[in-house]
């Protein structure tokens, strides 16, 4: 039994190897404890799924009341003609389950507004629920139940050349965000003791040559920076030119040869390379700040979620142990070093970070406690993750549906400033707005039939209007949007859907893995131009 | 079928059914390509891979399982494909694309041509090809979050080698077998040994296997022996035993594979005779010599949690490592027969065994840190990530490409660079006009010329032929003929013809400087004028340079600001996969620059971040007009994956 455990192990190392370098194996193990929920198996949906079953999410379960059409297999891979008059989303479960046998695939033949009516807690045992091609009405309620359930809601369209996704979510909480060039956390500028007392024992003076050219690049810069205060009051070089002066010390320290000449020291090198890094105050980045001052982190209660009760240790941390630092991130980076003067200094910093998130788990214990919560119920693993990445926490609000809709709250600056450029992407939403009103008139979306594209255009510009003038919006929509959108007559191009499908399932993995940021909250894409931009709606 | 009856007009529709397309490749994008193709309407597709389908493919190329690994790529794409869309006229060729077979002609049946390659040579190969037959092409390629789409027109556009790409780093042989100073050093001397123990001499790289040579090199000029230390020498080698200064692989023979013997020669014996050279290790820290016995006894602190491949193992780990897969790798050649060979692959899990715990006792001697096996199989493969979003927004993409030019309307076509995440300026895609072609392209150009600098004395034909016409300059099959007015003909591409001349030097053949040489490949329909410089002061380890394609130095005046970074594959300049299982990865190309994964994490962050592009979007009329392409490295730390994109 073991055995087989650890083969079928080895056998998913080896079949996911590649986006493990992505996301890693925690990252890995959130996409497999996740049940995703799409709503409607067309092109887009199942596109999406394909995208998520791969990868190998846990579960999926597929709500679609349609048969399958002829028009459906037309478009959608997963769908054939021999199951053309079958419900949607079993024909779809059927072929989608065969991509990977890790996923177990799961359907229900009802619509989502018969759900809604009968069972809306039905979607409240969703990681996400994914919502394609929904009529407003259905997306507005849905959009409702799953806000106040707390489930992530991802709606997906696609309309004719234009694509479309919008992301609901109360809160999204992202420990690993991966950030571009993120600095090192490396504490020159307030040296802790155990740093300090490792920066003693070294002496460049009575050092070899070999020695010399073997130390640390940290030691180098912590060492020339002793010998800048006690020239500089104490004080670290700031700007430009006192950079420059500092380099120009530790270029000094270079041993030179018989002759004179400098030798050729590259740690020495990287030192003056790593100057204005090294020297970069250690602080509390701004977006953590925030994080500390949310009302989520004042006021823990036994209900809340473990990244706020964490984010309120590392903040006592950070308040009272911490000094007004966060837990030391505890690496390095590579450098040029022997291994044993290296794997010193790399213990330097990662005892430190051990007992930083040692004091931390102290804070959430206590603060598990109070409430009457195991301490075990946050593992030490997710302590230490979270107190390596304290820098980079994110935290991701977007505006519900409602708010979006509502005609005192929806984003009237937003959409005026885009459409001052009328060909902004901005000019896309406010179609599919109109489209949307169209539909709810004449139950039908425009220019369906070809014969019926040209009468469609003056009823769909009627709708733009009436929906600029019900928001008192003052933008201008060009015609030529309005006749691009009768003649998309509500198609669902493969290959749009299959750009959306991607993009979708991108967004839809960040939200799983809680790594990256999502994006907030609305994106568009537009095939003809091959362009696409995000808006906070 | 409602195929995009909306959006498309009733001509482009029917010429989507009647046109016939070629797709070359069917891995992470051809699969996603393919699918598309035939959603869209297309009905006549042909597609050609060379490819078998591995584990690590099925995590993103959705048109195979499990039980097609093994399987041709083609043409298991091709029967899922049908399976689906029965109405389909697919043809699969298990082929590669550079077989003589798929000539000029060949590529004229097509009205388009989509790359979804993995690797430069092909690239270039089709990209000629192309601009021989005239038909249009569309270059993709993804890397991990990142990827990117573009369209190649004869006359009208870049071509695929309109811009120099970065070539791929090689490392000077005394750095691998002497002074090795980065784990990537010793991972390459690793795959070395690999190679040296389990191969034919000639079998799998035919005679350059010399420059795969592992142990100690004592031609090395750093080390630069008197002749007083030549007894010094002698002696250590005295001392040693009987060991002789043989090739790796006889002597591993001779000892029957025994694993311990050749850990002790490998890394005591062998480090033990470098240390003699003391030339090189007065200004570095000298290797510390491992001894099987000693290591034996020491205990080791057991490894934390997570998944096996990440931790880093210590020196007795790997030791015992390096023992074990010896011996698996040993009973798999007794297995194989006589005479047999095992060829690298990183998917192969005792061959990876082997080139880790080699690679890290290398690293323990040279005082390095140690990397784990997850880390060391990036850098060894040269893996790329890869994922199924990307491939599927990209092919995507390729066919909305696809149908402007059926439509002719190629002043819509665009690069299209798709982002990690929405830029600053909230775009998640940024498409940019093509550019002209490049008057200065070596390629498409009407009369191509190029010049060169070597030392006349010291090249050889065969090394002009592989390493300069075939390697650098992307041909297949070459003739040269000198202009001296006689004609000379110095390689010819019909069999045996030309043999004699491969080991003489260019000097011999009246070749000096000022030459030119006319070379033709016949199967790309390729000319291209070379123009000789002879120089004798070319650098170390540099056998030739090309006139105004020094990468490193400032950029030929000519060359636009822009980086047109189609990316290359990680195989790079390398050969193309039909040579070597060794160098292959999965799909597809890199985006900026020389996919060597670097060895120190994310080193490449910075210096590809100095990459500028041209912004040319009609609707983004922004003043900054550069950007960063790859700003979106994770500069994460060590623990994470090592996949420099630079």
């Amino acid at each position: 039994r073991q055995r087989t455990m650890t083969d079928h192990k080895t056998s998913k190392e080896q079949k996911y190897d590649r986006q493990l370098r992505l996301w890693g194996d925690h990252g890995q193990e959130g996409l497999e404890n996740a049940h995703v929920c799409l709503i409607n198996a067309t092109a887009t949906g199942t596109e999406i799924l394909k995208n998520l079953v791969l990868p190998g999410i846990g579960a999926f379960t597929i709500v679609d009341g349609h048969k399958v059409s002829g028009e459906d297999v037309g478009n959608n891979f997963f769908l054939t003609s021999s199951s053309i008059g079958k419900n949607r989303a079993q024909a779809a479960t059927e072929l989608l389950q065969e991509l990977n046998s890790d996923v177990s695939g799961n359907f229900v033949e009802e619509s989502p507004d018969k759900l809604l009516d009968n069972d809306p807690e039905f979607f409240h045992r969703f990681s996400l629920v994914i919502g394609v091609q929904l009529p407003e009405s259905t997306c507005l309620r849905l959009g409702s139940v799953l806000w106040d359930a707390g489930v992530p809601f991802l709606v997906c369209r696609t309309y004719g050349l234009i694509g479309y996704m919008r992301l609901i979510v109360k809160e999204h909480t992202v420990i690993e965000s991966h950030p571009d060039n993120a600095l090192e956390d490396l504490r020159l500028d307030q040296p802790f003791t155990e740093l300090k007392h490792h920066i003693e024992s070294y002496d460049l003076d009575s050092m070899e040559k070999k020695d010399h050219s073997h130390t640390p690049w940290i030691i180098v810069v912590a060492k020339y920076l002793e010998k800048w205060y006690s020239e500089h009051n104490s004080q670290l070089p700031k700007n430009y030119k006192e950079k420059e002066a500092f380099r120009q010390l530790i270029r000094e320290g270079i041993l030179t040869n018989e002759n004179g000449t400098p030798e050729d020291e590259e740690n020495f090198e990287e030192a003056i390379k790593n100057v204005n890094t090294a020297l970069n105050p250690t602080k509390v980045p701004s977006a953590t700040e925030d994080i500390f001052n949310a009302e989520q982190c004042e006021n823990i209660t036994s209900q809340s979620p473990s990244f706020w009760v964490m984010a309120h240790g590392v903040r006592d941390f950070v308040r009272n142990e911490g000094n007004g630092k966060l837990p030391v991130r505890g690496t390095i980076p590579d450098m040029i070093a022997d291994s044993d003067k290296f794997i010193k200094l790399q213990n330097v910093y990662r005892d430190k970070a051990m007992k930083d998130a040692a004091v931390v788990s102290k804070h959430v214990e206590a603060l598990l406690q109070s409430f009457g919560k195991p301490p075990e119920s946050i593992s030490e693993q997710e302590i230490k993750l979270f107190c390596k990445n304290a820098a980079f926490l994110r935290v991701v609000r977007c505006r519900s549906l409602a708010e979006e809709y509502s005609m005192d709250t929806f984003n009237k600056d937003e959409i005026t400033s885009c459409m001052d450029s009328a060909d902004s992407e901005m000019v896309l939403y406010l179609m599919l707005r109109s489209v949307n009103r169209f539909y709810q008139q004449h139950s039908r979306y425009p220019g369906v039939y070809n014969y019926q594209v040209e009468e469609d255009i003056n009823k769909l510009k009627l709708c733009v209007n009436s929906l600029l003038q019900e928001y008192s919006l003052n933008v201008n929509v060009k015609d030529d949007y309005i006749h691009e959108f009768c003649r998309y007559g509500a198609a669902e191009p493969h290959t749009v859907a299959a750009f959306l499908g991607g993009s979708a399932a991108q967004e839809a993995i960040k939200i799983i893995t809680h790594q990256f940021v999502p994006f907030n909250n609305t994106f568009l894409y537009n095939a003809m131009s091959q362009t696409s931009a995000t808006f906070q709606l | 079928m409602a195929q995009l009856v909306g959006p498309l007009r009733k001509e482009l529709a029917d010429s989507l059914s009647s046109c016939r397309v070629l797709v070359v490749g069917a891995g992470g994008i051809g699969c996603e390509l393919l699918k598309n193709l035939v959603l869209a309407g297309f009905k006549n597709i042909e597609v050609i891979d060379l490819d078998t389908i591995d584990v690590s493919n099925l995590n993103r190329q959705f048109l195979f399982q499990k039980k097609h690994v093994g399987k041709s790529k083609a043409q298991v794409a091709k029967e899922s494909v049908l399976r689906f869309c029965p109405s389909a006229n697919i043809t699969a060729y298990h082929d590669s694309i550079m077989n003589p077979d798929y000539n000029v002609e060949f590529f004229r049946n097509f009205q388009l041509v989509m790359n979804a390659l993995d690797n430069r040579a092909a690239r270039n190969h089709v990209n000629r090809m192309c601009l021989a037959a005239d038909i249009p092409l569309i270059e993709s390629g993804t890397a991990g979050y990142l990827g990117q789409v573009t369209v190649i027109k004869k006359g009208q556009t870049e071509c695929y080698e309109c811009q120099p790409k970065p070539t791929q780093k090689t490392f000077p042989g005394c750095t691998i077998r002497n002074t090795p100073s980065e784990p990537i050093h010793c991972i390459v001397w690793a795959k070395y040994l690999f190679n040296e123990l389990k191969t034919e001499r000639g079998c799998l790289f035919g005679e350059e296997d010399a420059d795969q040579e592992v142990s100690p090199d004592t031609a090395d000029p750093e080390a630069a022996w008197n002749p007083a230390d030549a007894a010094a020498r002698a002696t250590a080698s005295d001392q040693d035993g009987d060991i002789k200064r043989v090739s790796t692989k006889e002597w591993a023979r001779s000892t029957g594979y025994d694993p311990v013997k050749l850990f002790n020669k490998l890394f005591k014996d062998d480090i033990m005779y470098l240390l003699t050279m003391d030339k090189l290790w007065k200004k570095r820290k000298a290797p510390l010599p491992l001894d099987w016995t000693e290591i034996q006894q020491i205990g080791e602190e057991a490894c934390g949690t997570g998944l096996k491949d990440q931790h880093v193992l210590g020196v007795q780990g790997y030791a015992q490592l390096f023992r074990r897969s010896v011996e698996t790798l040993r009973s798999q050649l007794i297995e194989k027969g006589e005479g047999a060979e095992l060829v690298w692959d990183k998917d192969d899990p005792p061959a990876m065994d082997f080139v880790t715990a080699a690679a890290n006792l290398r690293m323990n001697v040279f005082s390095m840190n140690m990397k784990s096996r997850f880390d060391v199989k990036s850098m060894a493969g040269n893996i790329i990530p890869a994922i199924a979003t990307t491939n599927a927004v990209i092919a995507g993409l390729i066919v909305l490409e696809a149908l402007k030019i059926l439509n002719s309307d190629f002043d819509q076509c665009r690069t299209i660079f798709l982002n990690k995440q929405p830029n600053p300026r909230k775009k998640l895609l940024v498409p940019c006009a093509l550019d002209h072609p490049n008057p200065n392209c070596y390629v498409c150009t009407s009369k191509p010329e190029v010049t060169v600098k070597l030392n006349v004395h010291k090249t050889i034909v065969q090394a002009l032929q592989d390493k300069i016409l075939k390697e650098k300059f992307g041909m297949v099959a070459p003739d040269v003929q000198i202009e001296d007015g006689k004609g000379t003909i110095l390689i010819s591409s019909e069999e045996g013809e030309t043999e004699a001349n491969n080991n003489k030097f260019l000097s011999d053949f009246g070749i000096r400087n000022g030459s030119r040489l006319q070379v033709d490949d016949f199967l790309q329909d390729y000319t291209l004028l070379v123009n000789v410089i002879h120089s004798e002061e070319l650098e170390k380890d540099v056998e030739f340079e090309v006139v105004g394609d020094a990468p490193d130095k400032a950029p030929a005046p000519s060359a636009p600001e822009e980086e047109k970074n189609i990316a290359n594959g990680n195989k790079d300049s390398a050969q193309p996969s039909t040579s070597s299982k060794a160098a292959e990865d999965d799909d597809v190309l890199l985006v900026d620059s020389d996919e060597e994964p670097s060895s120190s994490t994310m080193e490449a962050s910075p210096e590809s971040s100095n990459r500028k592009r041209k912004h040319c979007d009609a609707d983004t009329d922004d003043a900054v007009s550069k950007r960063k392409r790859l700003d979106q490295q994770p500069a994460d730390d060590d623990d994470e994956d090592v996949i420099a994109l630079d």
